[in-house]
C-alpha cells in the first residue's frame, strides 16, 4: 500500500539523488574542456599562425587536421576535468579547493578571453588608417552635410511613406494580438503542466515559437517579398510573424508569473479549467498584455523602417531607392523623419503605458 | 456511528517532488458540525492536510473520504463536484483583486454553472441575491460594487468567506485565516466562523497559530508536528505540558539544524 519510495528515508534519497547529479556534472565538465581546448588550438592555428605569422590569404582547410585536434582536446580534457582542477570543473562547481586547480582554471580562462578578443580583432578587419585617412575624412564631411541640409522637395512623398510604415506597424500588431493570446495559454508551463499530452503541446509550441523568433524580421520580410511581391503586405506579414512569436513569449511569461493563490481559490470551487482560466488567470495578465502590445507597436514602428530596406514597403523602401541614387539630400530629410516619428512613437507608448498601470 | 463524520482521513502520506515528507501517516475524523481546530508549527504539515482533503494536492498514499465516498482518487467532473461542497478560505485571501466584491463573490458559485455563461458573467438574478444576502451576513454588504484591491485585509477576508458560502458547503476549510491579520480583527473574522458553524450549520476545519484564538473557538483540537499527529483532544486539555510538547520541543529542533 505505501509507496516504496516512501520507506526510504527522504535524506538518503536526497544524497542519491546528489550522487547522480555529480556524475552528470562530470561529464558536462569533461566535455566542456574538450570544447575549450578544441577551440583554443583552431584559434591558435588559424587566426594567429595562419593569418599573423604565415600572412596566408587562402586559409587551409582538412578534415584529418580537425579530426586530430578533436581527439587530442578529447583527451586533454578528459583528464584534466577528471582530476577537477579545469575550467569546465570550475564552471560545474566540481572544482578542488587546491591553489593549482584555482591558478589553472583562472589562466586559461584569462587566455580563453584574450585569445578570443585577439581573433576578434583581426577577423573585423580593424584599421585605424581607414578611420582617419584624408579620402575618408572627406567622403565623411560630404554624407554629413547633406545630411544636415535635407531636401524638402519630396516632403509630401516621404510623408506618405512614413504614415505607411505606421499603418503598416499597426495592422501587424492588431492582427497579432489573437493567435497570440490563444498561443500564449499553451505555452505557460503551469497551465500546462498537469499531464504528458497537455505538455508535449507546450514543448513543440516553444520549440516552433523558438525557431520562429531566432529569425529576425528582416529575413521574414526577404521571405514574405519573394512569397507574396514586394511591397508593405510582404513587410507587414514579416512583422505579424515576429511579432506573434516574440509577444507569445512574454505573454505565456507572464502567465507562468501570476500568483498561484487565486488559481487555488478558484479551483477549490469546484470550477472547471475555462472558468479557473478565465476568473484566476485572465483578470491577472490583462494589463502586462497591454503593455507589452503597445511597447510592440513602438517596436514594430522601428522595424518596419528597417525592413522597408528591403523591399517591405514603406520610408524604408523610399530611404534605400534615394541612397541607391547616392541624393544625400533626401536621404537626410527621411532619416530626419524616422527620427521624428520614432521619437514620438517612444514617448506615446510609454506614456499610455504609464497610464495604464 | 460513521454517518456523522464528513471527513474520514486514513494513514494519509504526502511526499512533495522536492522530497519534503509533509505528512507522515495521519489519521483522522472530522464530525458534523463540529469546529475542529488544528495547530503546530510553520511546516508541521497543516496546509498540506487542509488542501489533501479538497485535493489541491495530491495524497502520495492513504485515503480521504468525504461524507463516506473515497474521494481519494476521483478526477474531473466527479472531483469538481465535490469540491463545490466544500469551501475555502486562504490566509492570503486569495481574491481576485481587479474585479468587484460582488463577482469575487459570485465566483464561489462556478462550480454550479454551466461553462459559457459564467465566462460571459450572465449570473442568474437569484445568485445575485445570494451573493448580496451572503455579503450582507459578514457585514460588508455596502461594499459590493467596490474593487476588491480596495478593501482592507479584514474585510477582503470576509469576502473570501461569502465567496466561500456561495458553495452552500458542507464544509468550510480555512488555512491559517488570520495569520495576516492584526489581533483584534482577527477575533472580529473568527467571529465570522463561529457564525457560519453555529448559525449556518457548517462543519469547520481552520488551521491556527494562536492558543487564545484555539480555546476560544474551536470545539474540539489536533494538533500536528514535523507530519504527525501528536495531540487530539479538547482546547482545555492543551496545558503547559501539551504547549511544550507542541510547541516548545519543536522550537529546539530547529535549533539544532
Amino acid at each position: 500500500m505505501l509507496d516504496p519510495e516512501l520507506e526510504l528515508h527522504p535524506k538518503e534519497k536526497i544524497l542519491r539523488k546528489k550522487r547522480n547529479q555529480e556524475k552528470i556534472d562530470l561529464v558536462k565538465a569533461i566535455l566542456l574542456d574538450s570544447f575549450f581546448v578544441f577551440y583554443t588550438i583552431l584559434v591558435c592555428q588559424r587566426a594567429i599562425y595562419y593569418k599573423v605569422i604565415l600572412d596566408l590569404r587562402e586559409l587551409p582547410f582538412s578534415w584529418n587536421e580537425i579530426s586530430v585536434f578533436a581527439i587530442i582536446s578529447l583527451a586533454v580534457g578528459f583528464i584534466w576535468g577528471y582530476s577537477r582542477t579545469s575550467l569546465g570543473a570550475k564552471i560545474m562547481g566540481l572544482a578542488k579547493e587546491t591553489k593549482f586547480a584555482k591558478w589553472s582554471s583562472e589562466i586559461f580562462a584569462w587566455t580563453l578571453f584574450n585569445l578570443t578578443f585577439i581573433a576578434g580583432w583581426l577577423v573585423t578587419k580593424i584599421s585605424i588608417i581607414d578611420l582617419f585617412s584624408k579620402e575618408g575624412i572627406e567622403g565623411a564631411n560630404r554624407i554629413f552635410y547633406a545630411l544636415f541640409t535635407p531636401e524638402f522637395g519630396i516632403f509630401d512623398d516621404a510623408l506618405f511613406a512614413i504614415i505607411e510604415t505606421i499603418y503598416l506597424a499597426l495592422i501587424a500588431t492588431l492582427l497579432s494580438i489573437p493567435p497570440t493570446l490563444i498561443l500564449s495559454f499553451f505555452t505557460a508551463r503551469n497551465l500546462m503542466k498537469d499531464n504528458w499530452f497537455t505538455l508535449s503541446i507546450y514543448y513543440v509550441l516553444r520549440i516552433i515559437l523558438n525557431f520562429v523568433r531566432s529569425i529576425e524580421p528582416l529575413i521574414w520580410a526577404i521571405i514574405f517579398s519573394v512569397w507574396v511581391g514586394i511591397g508593405p503586405y510582404a513587410g507587414m506579414i514579416a512583422l505579424l510573424v515576429h511579432t506573434i512569436a516574440a509577444n507569445a513569449k512574454l505573454y505565456s511569461e507572464a502567465i507562468e508569473s501570476i500568483e498561484e493563490g487565486p488559481v487555488d481559490a478558484i479551483t477549490a470551487t469546484g470550477a472547471n479549467k475555462l472558468q479557473i482560466i478565465w476568473y484566476a488567470v485572465v483578470p491577472q495578465i490583462v494589463l502586462p498584455f497591454l503593455s507589452f502590445t503597445i511597447y510592440r507597436w513602438d517596436i514594430n514602428v522601428r522595424m518596419a523602417t528597417v525592413i522597408g530596406l528591403v523591399g517591405g514597403g514603406g520610408i524604408g523602401t523610399m530611404l534605400m531607392q534615394y541612397q541607391g541614387l547616392a541624393q544625400w539630400h533626401e536621404v537626410g530629410l527621411i532619416v530626419i523623419m524616422i527620427a521624428i516619428v520614432v521619437w514620438i512613437m517612444d514617448y506615446i507608448s510609454a506614456k499610455i503605458r504609464e497610464a495604464i498601470y | 456511528m460513521s454517518s456523522n463524520k464528513i471527513v474520514e482521513v486514513r494513514n494519509l502520506h504526502k511526499v512533495y517532488p522536492s522530497g519534503t515528507h509533509a505528512l507522515k501517516g495521519v489519521s483522522l475524523d472530522v464530525y458534523k458540525g463540529e469546529f475542529l481546530v488544528v495547530i503546530g508549527l510553520s511546516g508541521s504539515g497543516k496546509t498540506t492536510l487542509l488542501k489533501c482533503i479538497n485535493r489541491l494536492e495530491e495524497p502520495t498514499a492513504g485515503s480521504v473520504k468525504f461524507l463516506g465516498k473515497d474521494i481519494t482518487h476521483i478526477k474531473g467532473k466527479e472531483l469538481r463536484e465535490v469540491r463545490t461542497h466544500i469551501g475555502m478560505v486562504f490566509q492570503q485571501f486569495n481574491l481576485i483583486k481587479r474585479m468587484s466584491v460582488l463577482n469575487n463573490v459570485l465566483a464561489g458559485k462556478l462550480g454550479y454553472m454551466k461553462t459559457l455563461p459564467s465566462i460571459l458573467g450572465n449570473f442568474p438574478p437569484q445568485c445575485i441575491e445570494e451573493a448580496l444576502k451572503n455579503l450582507d451576513i459578514v457585514g460588508i454588504k455596502e461594499y459590493a460594487y467596490e474593487r476588491a484591491d480596495k478593501l482592507s485585509g479584514g474585510q477582503q477576508q470576509r469576502v473570501a468567506i461569502a465567496r466561500s458560502l456561495m458553495q452552500s458547503p458542507k464544509l468550510l476549510l480555512a488555512d491559517e485565516p488570520v495569520a495576516s491579520l492584526d489581533p483584534a480583527t482577527s477575533n472580529s473574522i473568527m467571529q465570522y466562523f463561529e457564525k457560519v458553524n453555529k448559525e449556518l450549520g457548517v462543519t469547520v476545519v481552520c488551521n491556527l497559530h494562536f492558543l487564545s484564538l484555539v480555546r476560544r473557538y474551536a470545539t474540539r483540537v489536533i494538533a500536528l508536528k514535523s507530519g504527525e499527529i501528536v495531540f487530539e483532544g479538547y482546547p482545555n486539555e492543551i496545558d503547559e505540558k501539551w504547549f511544550k510538547k507542541i510547541y516548545g520541543e519543536e522550537a529546539e529542533e530547529v535549533e539544532i539544524r
